[in-house]
């Protein structure tokens, strides 16, 4: 199919400087956890893109020297010639591929702590950082000035040599040039603070200095966060955001836009949780109006519809997106060839970010599981090998692993027959999307369910049976399969069995009327009281949905909770405003509480550190340290235990308890994937699904095979030329 | 003596997402064809191994019209449990409408004797809902149309029916077998095929049947045996919509030329 003539505009190349993007399609700098130091990841990653029809792909941030070493973070460098050899890779991949390689050439000041390199930052001012609270700078005299403007100039010519056709003088996130720019940090009374010119002064020096260097080889951009957000505290969009603007048009060659801080950059990587679409726009949409060039801006856009949208009524001439390009680095491709349906939508979960912000393990992607393994396990997001064998798959379970094992393995031209209980693809997705602000997460259930239907009608051997009775071992065995996928998923404990203590709580029981587990609450079948207690030993999103869910409802919500409350959230960024949206709510959280035993109508709490601070040998059966006295009843009309999870491991456990009927049966292995191996987030059981529909022919499936591995190789040094031998300088 | 229930299905035909008018503007090009067995007939296979489980002696016997890409269907209904699949066809029934199909399913009918005839209330690609009954009529046979719950013994003489009828009314009546009855969707839950009865069926023979094993000439069917012709199929022409956009003045100004242009008069 071809495209609808309405998204043409978006295909139409556009002219940055020098260089011409071919189409208006950008893949914004955004971080993956691969830098300068995994060049393979680097380099597979992002032209895996370019071939999916990216007009510009970019790096991560990249740091112009050491003295801006975000570790324990992860960015890209461009210190070296070390750095320029491996980012060349990915220029080269992406240039093979017909697309412009871009790079974001960043300075932290106070918010890059200097972990490895044991540097002084330097910034407008000295502060404290925000966001790294222990980190302060050192306020620049003029010779800094000048001396860090030149770090600018000596990395974008390393950026120039690395092939790089865009280079950024980044600004976005609170980074150094917008530090100058915001009276948030600038309290300089020079000719660098004061005034708006005054504060642009740095910026604007910098981009002239940038430009006259490699500004006729290179595209020059600068990422401007507009709104700080902060109101008159830092910049406002339409009072020094168009200002600046103005008055640095004529040095860039393209604006890339956004919103937000670095402290709570959630604010522009908006999780679908609290933000839609396109929700930078209201603050965005100033800066078209007062620039000539052109202008891309992010969002979250992952609709063509919306996309046209943005260029029409003038918001922006370039779509500008991470997430989405991350979820489905083919979907310019996929909107020009009017496959829409086929697009792999960012449920904006932000789990890719997390692993950022966790500082540095590589990213993945809850709805493309081939995000970060394209280099190191040859996983192109498109493409399969064909299958190596006649074998029938028989999957059980067609929740977030099944449903992927099915379809790799059909995309690969295995029979496969889908087998599932519920009457809906998506496992306990469905559950999932109807917590509060969780709808969107349903896209991945419904790629999945699309893809399905269209390739089992492609191939009729397989077969998709939804709305089955549970499956016994001997069902199993006799149907007919040649290979087993146990895929059955997980469910959160009913006796409050849990991390802290690894046993049940004594009295929690679900199947009791006032006692309910995350599932009947989301179900709806079980009649909840006014008082709510939930019972919480789990550090991600279901116990704060919860209490959201029920306290919008109006009941008096007490979360009790014995580890950090959503800690995983910080790292998905949706923590201040699950914060904020707990408080306007009015849930008591005890924190640092947990729950020593369960009666009719109450529960006793205990302070999970009054167990005394001194440790003592006392001898065997005495414990080292004092009881703990904190003991106290609180009572509930409806308790919830947010405890832990188990797996739904009892057919795969039955099935290998029959191993001896297997070969009769024809039966030649059973695998388990998914939570009903081990429960865990929905990117890695799509991914466990994912892995053992690719390596499904290997000696033994169920375990993963050795991937490619980049480390430095002992005695070879990072610069060409330099010794890498252990020298003392005695 | 056994039950025999013979289960009339037809391989249909869906669109694939693009597809082409065939040259003679009478049907669509047969490239783009997905085949696949009428959704009725999944309800009414189930019915009869329904009534085949339950316990007695039944045989299913599933026939149908259709060159030997329908096989693919029959195989289905063979691994979800029918004991027999007759296929019948000769180049000369192409172009045949339901009468004349139901006159080639009457003469199987008569061979095989059974004491039930089940057919699909309509077919989802032609939708004339019309075979079973003509089939039935050509019979002399008891029928009833569009039957959602059925009710039979094996060796009973009779069965009780329930049939939808206009406005959510619902129609008891019991009918003396043998009968013909079409069966509407959702009458039972159709069951999915495991791997093992996929596999067996592969191996099972289909019985093919030609016109003059049925005692019937070329005459009988194909167009010269139909009372009806395909004249033309066609896409019609869409519609178009245009959001008029601007101020009121200018909506309506242009509202006023896109009249004047439908009209043909000058601007």
């Amino acid at each position: 199919m071809a495209r609808d003539p309405k998204h043409d505009i978006l295909f139409e190349p556009i002219q940055i400087g020098p260089k011409t993007l071919r189409n208006r399609f950008y893949q914004v700098p955004h971080c993956i956890g691969a830098g300068s130091d995994r060049p393979g990841f680097q380099a597979a990653h992002r032209s895996v893109k370019a071939e999916g029809g990216w007009a510009g792909i970019n790096t991560e941030y990249c740091s112009i020297h050491p003295e801006s070493d975000d570790t324990h973070r992860l960015s890209a460098r461009l210190w070296d010639d070390g750095d320029v050899h491996n980012l060349r890779a990915m220029c080269d991949e992406v240039h093979r591929y017909g697309a412009l390689a871009g790079v974001e050439l960043w300075y932290g000041g106070a918010h890059s702590p200097n972990m490895e390199s044991r540097s002084t930052p330097r910034g407008p001012s000295q502060y404290a950082s925000e966001f790294e609270t222990m980190t302060y700078c050192k306020e620049m005299d003029l010779n800094d000035i000048k001396q860090v403007q030149g770090y600018y100039v000596e990395a974008a010519l390393r950026a120039r040599d690395a092939g790089f056709d865009i280079v950024y003088v980044y600004g976005a996130h609170s980074y150094l040039p917008l530090q100058f720019l915001s009276p948030f940090y600038n309290k300089r009374t020079d000719h660098y603070g004061g005034s708006l010119e005054n504060r642009a002064r740095f910026w604007l020096e910098t981009l002239e200095q940038v430009g006259r260097a490699v500004g006729k080889d290179c595209a020059i951009a600068t990422r401007f966060a507009v709104d700080s957000l902060y109101g008159t505290s830092g910049i406002e969009a339409e009072v020094d955001g168009v200002k600046f603007a103005k008055l640095a048009d004529p040095l860039v060659d393209v604006w890339d836009i956004d919103v937000g801080d670095i402290a709570e950059w959630g604010e522009d990587a908006g999780p679908s949780r609290f933000y839609l679409q396109g929700h930078q726009v209201p603050w965005t949409k100033f800066i078209k109006q007062v620039v000539k060039k052109p202008v891309l801006g992010v969002g979250r856009f992952t609709d063509p519809e919306k996309m046209v949208e943005i260029v029409t009524k003038g918001y922006a001439d370039i779509i500008g997106a991470a997430r989405p390009s991350i979820a489905d680095p083919f979907l310019p491709k996929k909107i020009e060839e009017g496959r829409y349906d086929d697009i792999r939508v960012c449920i904006g979960c932000n789990v890719c970010i997390s692993r950022w912000e966790i500082g540095g393990p590589p990213m993945i992607c809850t709805q493309n599981a081939t995000a970060g393994e394209e280099f190191r396990r040859g996983w192109h997001p498109e493409k399969f090998k064909k299958k190596g064998s006649q074998d029938s798959v028989l999957v059980i379970g067609a929740g977030p692993s099944g449903g992927e094992c099915s379809r790799v393995l059909m995309e690969r031209g295995y029979t496969v027959h889908l087998y599932d209980t519920a009457a809906k693809i998506g496992g306990h997705i469905n559950e999932l999307a109807l917590l509060p602000g969780l709808g969107e997460w349903g896209y991945h259930r419904d790629y999945r369910e699309t893809q399905i239907t269209k390739l089992a009608k492609k191939n009729k051997e397989c077969q998709v049976a939804l709305g089955q009775k549970p499956m016994t071992a001997t069902d199993a065995l006799a149907y007919g399969a040649d290979r087993i996928v146990i895929a059955t998923g997980s469910s959160w404990n009913t006796d409050g069995t849990n991390c802290l203590s690894h046993d049940p709580i004594p009295g929690a029981d679900a199947s009791r009327d006032d006692q309910l587990t995350p599932e009947q609450v989301i179900l709806g079948k079980k009649k909840i009281g006014k008082r709510v207690v939930i019972v919480n030993a789990d550090t991600y999103f279901m116990a704060p949905s919860i209490a959201e869910k029920l306290a919008a409802a109006g009941h008096e919500v007490t979360l009790v909770t014995g580890v950090h409350l959503a800690n995983y959230m910080h790292f998905t960024l949706e923590y201040p405003n699950m914060m904020r949206r707990l408080h306007e709510l009015h849930v008591n959280v005890l924190e640092h509480e947990f729950c020593s035993k369960i009666e009719p109508g109450r529960m006793q709490a205990y302070n999970i550190w009054g167990d005394g601070s001194k440790r003592t040998y006392r001898g065997p059966g005495k414990p080292p340290r004092d009881e703990n006295q904190s003991h106290h009843w609180i009572e509930f009309d409806s308790l919830i235990l947010v405890t832990g999870r188990h797996s739904h491991d009892s057919l795969h456990r039955e099935l290998h308890a029959k191993t001896g009927e297997w070969e009769k049966n024809g039966v030649k292995a059973v695998y388990l994937i998914g939570d009903a191996e081990a429960p865990r987030l929905i990117a890695d059981a799509t991914f466990s699904g994912h892995r053992l529909a690719r390596e499904i022919e290997e000696a033994n499936p169920q375990l993963p095979l050795p991937y490619k591995r980049e480390v430095a190789k002992w005695g070879v040094a990072h610069v060409a030329g330099t010794s890498a031998a252990l020298e003392y300088k005695v | 003596m056994a039950t025999k229930i013979l289960v009339a299905v037809k391989q249909v035909t869906a669109l694939d997402e693009d597809f082409e008018i065939r040259a003679d503007g009478r049907d669509v090009d047969a490239d783009f064809f997905l085949r696949d067995l009428n959704e009725w007939d999944d309800f009414s296979l189930e019915e009869a191994v329904k009534i085949k489980e339950a316990g007695g002696e039944v045989e299913v016997v599933v026939v149908t019209v259709g060159p030997e890409e329908a096989d693919e269907s029959l195989r289905k209904c063979l691994a979800k449990g029918a004991d027999r699949a007759i296929r019948i066809w000769d180049e000369a029934m192409e172009g045949s409408d339901s009468q004349a199909i139901a006159r080639v399913l009457a003469a199987a009918v008569q061979q095989q004797n059974p004491d039930l005839v089940f057919a699909g209330v309509q077919s989802s690609d032609h939708s004339f809902a019309s075979t079973g009954i003509a089939l039935a009529g050509l019979l002399n046979w008891p029928h009833a149309a569009v039957v959602n719950q059925f009710e039979f013994s094996p060796g009973a003489t009779q069965a009780v029916i329930r049939r939808e009828l206009e406005g959510g009314v619902l129609q008891m009546m019991s009918i003396d077998l043998p009968a013909v009855l079409s069966i509407q969707l959702g009458i039972n839950t159709p069951r999915y095929a495991s791997l093992r009865t996929i596999k067996q069926a592969a191996a099972k023979p289909i019985e093919q049947v030609g016109l003059s094993d049925l005692g019937l000439s070329a005459t009988d069917v194909g167009e010269a045996g139909s009372a009806s012709r395909v004249r033309r199929m066609y896409i019609p022409e869409k519609g178009r919509a245009e959001m008029i956009e601007g101020s009121l003045a200018e909506q309506a100004a242009k509202l006023a030329a896109i009249i004047k242009e439908f009209k043909g008069a000058s601007a």
